[in-house]
């Protein structure tokens, strides 16, 4: 197996995009991870797009084929590649794999998603396509509601609360603000959405237990990366990035028949596998963008890829621990909490963030000092197929 | 309502372990043989939400939600029939029944709902 480098990364800001469609937003993001390859007017081996929605939202079918024709990168091979919102680090995998065996050297992965042209039910019902067809889905289930079924065993059994919740919505909120591609760019008030007697309209119940800002956006928007041989990465002369380890596992598909539900068995074994390809450990990361589409997720996430024992992940985040500056800095992105969740391009877009982390291209309010080593946490279904990725920066 | 529930668990003929909804292949022995079992008597409840963004094809204003355990050990997701979240317990008994739960195509859709008791 070659290493395989990221010689650009694209990202376009998220949010309500309607001026734009779902092909635009893909070509924009790829165009400028292209632009910051230095690729120039070469072509790329194969096209990998992710994307969840794009047949049942906007009547699409064969969008990389699409894609390659709109980026004028004939013949490269194009695929699509739906594994919910776990498209985004699944495409990247098979980018990573195809360079990986020497098939292709040069590979282009592009996430997108267009999920505001449609009402929220209608976006609702679209992302809870993804339960289970006859034994989950008919009842009315959410992912929202899975995430609040979850949250409430979660509570029980690993003593996490309202408190630590807030905790990572005030954090990732504030880290939105500082993030000019972020979907939402409000910081939240302790007291407006959880102290005072107007925290219960601010705030209201949306999954019980969670509340209306424990809960990701609904966003448009798109990322992009270009993946190529270390060698092609060295000629630059610049720092890069490689992919030192990535993992992938399943779990069943319903909630009710993991013997723990509270035990996110995919989250564990896809960061086992990534660490072990990496030569690395959680204590080596200095930085991770976690997928918090549920504030419990960072909490749960930041426990199974081992960054706290369980019970510790909550504790962590209130006394400061994830921050900027602190043990492990989660989502300073603003994680998808702020960044938004355009599903099939949040694995892409997570990716996209630590590479401007570990090439020390963000602005000092966001940036880790001196950061060598990331990961990312791509979360598909409620934890059915789990993504992780260990990214690590590498002197000329 | 129907006076039989009519939802079918899969007990693995190899190892005996007990599935819901169907697998092809057992979980635990990949055992392709299975005894079908009716879920048994009343049930407990496991967990439970109350969701305020209902997908598209509902037309209410909240829908409570929850995962019970049957006394035979079937496990399985249903709707609550209360009007708030305020009297549920992890682990209150709930008594289960086949009812309409959705419609779609302008037809009833029956499945699970759990009455707490
Ligand atoms: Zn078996």
């Amino acid at each position: 197996m070659r290493d395989v480098a990221i010689l650009g990364v694209g990202m376009l800001p998220f949010g309500r995009r309607d001026e734009d469609s779902l092909m635009d937003m893909l070509a924009y993001a790829s165009l400028k991870a292209l632009d910051d390859a230095g690729l120039g007017d070469d072509t790329v081996d194969a096209v990998y797009v992710a994307n969840m929605g794009g047949g049942m939202l906007q009547h699409q079918a064969s969008i990389a084929s699409s894609l390659v024709d709109r980026l004028s990168l004939l013949p490269a091979a194009a695929e699509t590649i739906e594994n919910g919102p776990a498209s985004g680090a699944s495409a990247v995998k098979n980018g990573v794999l195809a360079i990986a065996s020497g098939h292709y050297d040069t590979v282009l992965v592009a996430g997108g998603e267009k999920m505001r042209e449609v009402t929220g039910w209608r976006a609702t019902d679209f992302v809870a396509t993804m339960t289970h067809p006859t034994a989950e889905y008919p009842y009315g289930i959410t992912l929202p509601g899975m995430a609040g079924m979850f949250t409430r065993l979660y509570m029980e059994k690993h003593g996490v609360t309202r408190e630590h919740l807030l905790a990572i919505s005030l954090k990732n909120q504030e880290m939105g603000t500082r993030n000019p591609f972020a979907h939402v760019e409000m910081a939240l008030d302790r007291e407006g959405i959880f102290d005072s007697p107007h925290a219960v309209v601010n705030n209201p119940v949306s999954a019980d237990p969670l509340h209306l800002y424990d809960l990701c956006p609904v966003s448009d928007g798109a990322a992009a990366l270009v993946l190529c041989t270390v060698e092609a990465a060295k000629k630059r002369g610049k720092p890069y990035v490689v992919v030192a380890g990535f993992g992938q596992a399943t779990d069943t598909h319903t909630l009710a028949e993991r013997d723990d539900p509270t035990d996110l068995k995919a989250v564990s074994l896809a960061a086992q596998k990534a660490f072990a390809m990496a030569k690395l450990k959680p204590s080596d990361v200095h930085v991770a963008e976690l997928h918090d589409a549920f504030t419990i997720l960072e909490i749960a996430e930041s426990e199974h890829v081992g960054f706290f024992k369980k019970g510790e992940g909550g504790k962590a985040a209130v006394a400061g621990k994830t921050r900027l500056g602190g043990q492990i800095p989660i989502n300073l992105s603003g994680g998808l909490k702020a960044r938004g969740h355009p599903v099939g391009a949040t694995g892409v877009a997570q990716m996209v963030d630590i590479v401007w982390q570990l090439r020390h291209e963000l602005p000092e309010n966001r940036q880790v000092k001196n950061a060598q080593v990331g990961l990312t946490v791509n979360f598909g279904g409620f934890g059915n197929n789990v993504l992780c990725f260990i990214l690590r920066r590498v002197e000329p | 309502m129907k006076d039989e529930i009519a939802l079918t668990a899969y007990k693995c003929k190899k190892c005996g372990k007990l599935h819901y909804p169907f697998h092809d292949r057992c979980l635990e022995c990949r055992g392709r043989e299975f005894d079908k079992v009716k879920p048994q008597g009343n049930a407990k409840l496991l967990t439970y939400t109350a969701i305020f963004n209902l997908p598209w094809g509902f037309d209410q204003r909240f829908l409570i939600l929850g995962v019970a355990e049957f006394q035979n050990q079937v496990k399985a997701m249903g709707q609550i029939k209360a009007e708030s979240t305020d009297k549920l317990k992890v682990g209150m008994p709930v008594k289960p029944s086949w009812e309409p739960i959705r419609v779609q195509n302008g037809e009833d859709v029956y499945g699970l709902k759990f009455e707490p008791m």
